[in-house]
């Protein structure tokens, strides 16, 4: 940025120079006294600017400790003149020295001036009013900001040699960049996999294909069986064939046959299955009925289907819950 | 518990009558509910008892109890080295005149209400002995001066202990086969009952502690009715059948069932036994068992209390492992209990 902060004397504004292009500096009086400093408009690049081009300047104004500038007689984004827009102002405290404060104002116009050569234009002085931050001063200041100049330049056609395919006019596609699929990959690749062992560990809690037959997953295998038995029409031998089911699950998950007089062993020996207490004996009682009473229509009075399918689910979801590494 | 239908309302009664006579058998032998519930299933099978233990455990005082509550005729007889089968049935002796008599024996001395013989130290007596015992406990009847004794209500019960091997027979094959159970006694394991037996004076006299038991608390003379009874009343289901008889091939052929035991070729362990004999014997006491517990319905647990008890002493094994058999046979008996799936 080429920047130059001129004192300036007492009276007139400093005018910009055609040497110190884009750079404006501007020190004035203080008619306030002596609350205002000096004012500066920087702007980084004041010249080369075509039509639609936006450029920024920044105004520094010093100011007198405890004064601050009114948000009010900031400018207002909009339109300024006919060919300049302000699209954008901010104002922020700086450093302070000696006494003085730095307030810079960032500011953002867009020119919309279709110049047809090169030439001078200026943008709008404009003033901004600083009163004391004291509670209830009725001190103020107005600090001018000057008019200040940009350079403005036309846009021009270029006349391209004549050729005989106009597609030829087309300049060559820059080329796509080359992104690295390596992480990207990696990432996918980790992500599978960790889904793949999820769903493989999933599978084993749930003793889903390929663990189906896993020894800790008795209930699981005999649920299965009990719900499609509860499927079938015949529902007599569907009733048998389900409670075989979950004996072969009772014995398999004690090692063991486990018959109605060891229910109370066997929950001792797997304490999981304590609250199931009751349905369990229940599902003892009518597995007696059914295989050796003498009437087998009564089990399906102590221990209705649904009651049986109902045992096995909370079986098979207290087997899951029950300790792992021990025998229950 | 299923209810056992009212028409057998003499069966309820009789359970109560067995319940209490195990009561009081309980009062004098402490600690042992397991042996005294078995003894009185074979009272109700109507089948005799080997009592099989250590020295001092119980097994005499035990089988007192029994006869003492039981009722009927009893009678009881030492095994001995030199004892033949004809003191059993006679009893020679001079007479004050000096001249010889021959009497009728312990076994027929009561003749036909004879309902308890107990047989101590059986393995102290010679293979005629047993071989007469054979008959005595198998068909109930003896033939002696010239005509035959029956004993319709009688029940052998022996013991043997099993420490001492000198000047001891083992029982042959048949003769074990004959008996319902062998029933095998351990002392108490629980502390407070080894203190009350070392140090409560009741039990240092055993003659007092057994008149403390009420006598004849069952009519033992209808027993073989009542028995008979069980045996209609308590229903076997197909389902049940079908478990015997896979308990049964279990049992003879454990390998096809499945079964290993660690240091066993499980093809060349058993020689044989299992019979069908001992299978009924099963049957029977299972049932009983099952009417001890108040049901009508036989239960493989019924034969889980009584498999071992009624079915060890009638499995033969190889000679190989003849030897281990106190090892090996009751590891069999649990291990197919454990394999074959009920129902």
């Amino acid at each position: 940025m080429r920047t130059r902060a001129i004192k300036p004397p007492r009276v007139a504004r400093e005018i910009p120079t055609v040497v110190m292009a884009g750079v404006l500096s501007v020190c004035l009086p203080l008619p306030a006294g002596a609350q205002i400093g000096s004012v500066m408009v920087r702007s980084p690049r004041p010249f080369g600017l075509f039509v639609g081009d936006c450029f920024d300047a920044t105004v520094e104004i010093e100011a007198a400790d405890g004064f601050a500038p009114q948000p009010a007689s900031l400018p207002k984004p909009g339109p300024l003149t006919y060919w300049l827009d302000l699209t954008a102002v901010s104002v922020a405290p700086g450093p302070a020295r000696a006494g003085n404060r730095l307030w810079r104002l960032s500011l953002t116009y867009q020119t919309f001036y279709a110049a047809l050569d090169v030439r001078r234009l200026d943008v709008p002085a404009f003033t901004v009013t600083f009163a004391s931050e004291v509670p209830r001063a009725t001190t103020s200041a107005v600090a001018e900001v000057p008019s200040w100049q940009i350079s403005v330049s036309p846009l021009r056609e270029i006349q391209p040699p004549p050729v005989a395919d106009p597609v030829e006019y087309l300049r060559p596609e820059s080329p796509n960049p080359r992104r690295d699929p390596a992480l990207a990959r990696a990432v996918a690749w980790a992500f599978a996999s960790f889904s793949v062992a999820g769903l493989f560990a999933l599978a084993r809690d749930r003793a889903w294909w390929p663990f189906r037959r896993r020894a800790a997953r008795a209930f699981a295998a005999a649920w299965r069986q009990v719900r499609r038995h509860a499927a079938r029409r015949d529902a007599e031998a569907a009733y048998r064939e389900a409670l075989l089911a979950l004996h072969r699950g009772l014995d398999r998950t004690d090692g063991r046959r486990v018959m109605g007089e060891d229910l109370a062993g066997f929950l001792a020996r797997h304490p999981a299955y304590a609250a199931l207490a009751q349905p369990l004996d229940r599902f003892f009682q009518a597995s007696r009925e059914v295989f050796f009473g003498r009437d087998p229509s009564l089990a399906q009075r102590t221990c209705p289907f649904p009651d049986l399918v109902a045992t096995a689910r909370r079986l098979a979801a207290a087997e899951r819950t029950a300790k792992a590494g021990g025998r229950s | 518990m299923t209810p056992i239908r009212p028409p057998d309302t003499a069966l309820t009664d009789w359970r109560q009558a067995a319940l209490r006579f195990e009561a009081e058998i309980a009062k004098a032998v402490i600690g042992q509910e397991r042996a005294i519930r078995l003894v009185t299933i074979a009272i109700f099978a109507r089948g005799h008892v080997l009592l099989e233990g250590d020295v001092g455990v119980g097994k005499t005082t035990l089988l007192r109890a029994v006869a003492r509550a039981l009722g009927g005729a009893y009678e009881r007889v030492e095994g001995t080295v030199d004892m033949m089968p004809a003191d059993l049935i006679t009893h020679t002796y001079l007479a004050e005149d000096g001249r010889p008599r021959i009497e009728p024996g312990p076994v027929l001395r009561r003749a036909e209400d004879l309902s308890v013989f107990f047989f101590n130290e059986i393995n102290r007596a010679r293979p005629q002995v047993h071989s007469l015992l054979l008959r005595l406990m198998a068909e109930r009847s003896v033939s002696a001066f010239n005509r035959e004794y029956r004993f319709p209500h009688l029940q052998v019960f022996a013991d043997r202990n099993r420490v001492e091997r000198e000047e001891t027979f083992e029982l042959p094959a048949a003769a074990r086969d004959r008996f319902l159970m062998e029933i095998g006694m351990e002392a108490p394991t629980d502390p407070d009952l080894r203190r009350r037996l070392a140090f409560d004076p009741l039990f240092h006299d055993t003659d007092a502690l057994i008149a403390g038991i009420a006598p004849d608390v069952i009519d033992q003379a209808s027993v073989a009715g009542i028995a008979a009874a069980i045996q209609h009343g308590i229903h076997a289901s197909p389902a049940l059948e079908e478990y015997v008889v896979r308990l049964w091939a279990a049992i003879r052929e454990p390998a096809q069932a499945g079964i290993a035991l660690p240091d066993v070729a499980m093809d060349a362990l058993v020689q044989g036994g299992a019979s069908p004999r001992g299978v009924a014997f099963l049957i029977r006491a299972a049932r009983v068992r099952a009417w001890l517990e108040g049901r009508d319905m036989l239960l493989p647990e019924d034969l889980r209390a009584v498999f071992a008890e009624t079915m060890a002493h009638r499995i033969f094994l190889e000679p190989v492992y003849e030897m281990r058999r106190e090892s090996i046979v009751p590891a069999l008996c649990r291990a197919v209990l454990d394999t074959v799936p009920a129902p």
